[in-house]
């Protein structure tokens, strides 16, 4: 069978392309640099009291705050993976790749492994920056590796949605509102950033139903708490079924309608 | 230039069958056509745009699957043998659908992939394609720093990196300066000789049909209009002007002209004359052997000729006879405009 070779080949070719482009990577390491600086440095002041450590669960505002930093760089990694097919189809690279006896199947899951490579070479930058400003990980280098786990299945499934989408959809303008219409909401209604005991109750509600918080659940407790399973479970199952999920909607839409 | 067939017809290669097309929506772009294309030919393909011409080329390359008919490539099915159909044909699209952010090497590494060739294999099928469109000193370079004209030369290369018994060239000379034009002329014909490969090519430049094309296909609102080699339809369509201007003033009088006339209309393949501005049109089915005939019939009448031109018909001629329109009317809707725009920003950079 060739579809390992074809998958490996476009998610070659994405890799390639990432690294092409130098700005691109700089701005990777970057952004997550100035969250951490500039707003976690900030919240840090505004959060060393006894009734947000409590909130916390965390005397140090970073700590609470890198994961979120984490799940977030992965959530607009995966979630723009689809501009990439948008722009392929305008350049006409796509009709090259359909054009020849590549498997369908291989586009969307080679990009999508492109993607979750490129989010954990920005989880691991998050990770060193964060233990520089003196972020601990009580469950060490084991705790991290099994965090990328989650990121990677949480990062398939956002470029799964973001692919599938620009399978119907044709225009950058229109796939990037409709990303930020859902990112947005999707990230401030969950516990991402804030902690869930300092949100009003309705909105309690809903960030307990986000996916969001489901992902940045079991990140959160390997970083501040250790092998808490019982916090740790629910949202690997989920992010794998999501993951699983995803990868299953995306490779059908590609297989089915295209161009 | 062009190479000339056998008289012994070659076996057919791509072969439509009542061909059709309707699109979600009502729109017939494609309506039961039907032709083939025989081995080692170059097969060009015409027709305004909005013609049905680039949906024959999808179906034909497997890019879309036709509502009727069906279409035989080598053989195989386009729709049922999808992929045996891609892996003998090499597609390269008026996009210059080459990566820009990576090199030459990696563009054609890439598309190795794509094609299944072994791995031990592919940097020595770059080195072919790359010799054989002169781009072996430049394929380290990224695609970004490349001209208009090796962009096209690389997809060429791309197109060709899995050795297809059929090329297809979507508008391969769009936007090209005239030194590249020729180039890439020369590449299409050399391929014909060397690998007796089949080209299917479609193009908006009507000399470089004629004198590339063993045979071409006009194609008008979804339904072929004609199908034969250039040198036919041009004799079938135009008939042959002959136009003389004859000295004016006192050195031909009136009754001499018209006793010109009167020899000229007697001479074998003269149709008819009518004058036009300052000159006589004489229409026959063979000028250049009319020529050399008028000036022997002319000889004892003493009558003085400032010039004579003899214009044959052109392809455009052709075409226009079959579409009835200009080939360069063009008619676009939003996104085929901002693709073209793209794709001519890439061609000149």
């Amino acid at each position: 069978m060739y579809f390992l070779s074809d998958v490996y080949y476009v998610c070659w070719r994405e890799m390639k392309r990432f690294l092409s482009q130098k700005t691109r990577i700089l701005m990777t390491v970057f952004q997550p640099l100035i969250w951490l600086v500039l707003m976690g440095n900030m919240m840090n002041g505004l959060t060393s009291n006894s009734m947000a450590a409590e909130m916390l669960g965390i005397d140090n505002y970073l700590s609470f705050m890198t994961p979120g930093i984490m799940i977030m760089t992965t959530l607009f990694s995966g979630v723009f993976g689809g501009i990439s097919i948008i722009w392929d189809r305008r350049t006409g690279f796509l009709n090259k790749m359909l054009a020849a006896p590549i498997s369908r199947a291989a586009i969307p899951l080679g990009k999508m492994i492109a993607i979750a490579i490129q989010s954990v070479f920005q989880i691991a930058v998050i990770a060193v920056i964060a233990a520089l400003f003196g972020v601990k990980f009580v469950t060490g280098m084991t705790g991290i590796l099994f965090m990328l786990v989650v990121i990677i299945l949480f990062s398939f499934g956002m470029a799964g949605i973001s692919l599938s989408l620009a399978t119907v959809i044709k225009s950058h303008e229109t796939l990037m509102a409709v990303v930020n219409f859902l990112t947005l909401p999707l990230m401030f209604t969950s516990a991402t950033i804030f902690p869930k005991l300092a949100m009003p109750s309705w909105l309690k509600v809903i960030a307990t139903w986000n996916p969001l918080t489901y992902a940045v659940e079991p990140v959160r407790t390997l970083t501040m708490k250790g092998w808490v399973w019982p916090q740790i479970i629910p949202g690997l199952a989920l992010m794998l079924i999501f993951a699983a999920v995803m990868i299953a909607v995306s490779t059908r839409q590609f297989s089915k309608s295209i161009s | 230039m062009k190479p000339e067939l056998g008289t012994r017809p070659n076996p057919i290669i791509i072969e439509v069958k009542e061909l059709s097309k309707v699109f979600p929506g009502g729109i017939t772009a494609v309506n039961k056509v039907s032709f083939s294309v025989y081995e080692g030919e170059i097969f060009g393909f015409l027709g305004p745009n909005g013609a049905g011409k680039s949906t024959t080329i999808a179906v034909l390359t497997t890019l879309l699957k036709p509502t009727g008919g069906q279409a035989f490539i080598a053989g195989f099915d386009t729709e049922k043998q999808a992929d045996r159909v891609r892996s003998v044909l090499g597609y390269v699209s008026q996009d210059l659908a080459v990566d820009d952010s990576l090199t030459g090497r990696e563009n054609l590494i890439l598309q190795a992939g794509f094609y299944h060739i072994p791995r031990n294999e592919i940097q020595y099928r770059c080195d072919e394609v790359l010799k054989l469109v002169g781009l072996e000193e430049h394929a380290g370079r990224l695609v970004e720093t490349y001209s208009g004209g090796m962009r096209k030369r690389l997809d060429i290369a791309a197109g060709l990196i899995h050795r297809p018994k059929i090329l297809f060239l979507d508008e391969p000379t769009l936007g090209l300066d005239i030194q590249t034009r020729q180039q890439v002329w020369t590449y299409i014909t050399g391929l014909r000789e060397k690998y007796n490969m089949t080209i299917f090519l479609t193009t908006h430049y009507m000399e470089e049909a004629d004198s590339l094309c063993n045979r071409i296909a006009i194609i008008d609102q979804g339904e072929i209009k004609t199908i034969d080699r250039p040198s036919k339809l041009k004799r079938e369509v135009g008939e042959e002007l002959v136009k003389i201007r004859f000295a004016g003033g006192e050195k031909n009088t009136a009754e001499e002209i018209e006793a010109a006339l009167h020899a000229i209309r007697g001479l074998p393949t003269v149709k008819s004359i009518r004058p036009e501005h300052d000159s006589q049109v004489i229409v026959s089915s063979d000028g250049e052997a009319l020529v050399p005939l008028i000036f022997e019939a002319l000889q004892p009448l003493q009558v003085k000729i400032n010039s004579v031109i003899v214009k044959k018909p052109t392809l455009d001629d052709v075409y226009l006879a079959f579409t009835g329109r200009n080939l360069r009317n063009e008619t676009a809707d939003k996104n085929q405009a901002l693709q073209s725009m793209i794709r001519m920003r890439r061609i000149r950079s």
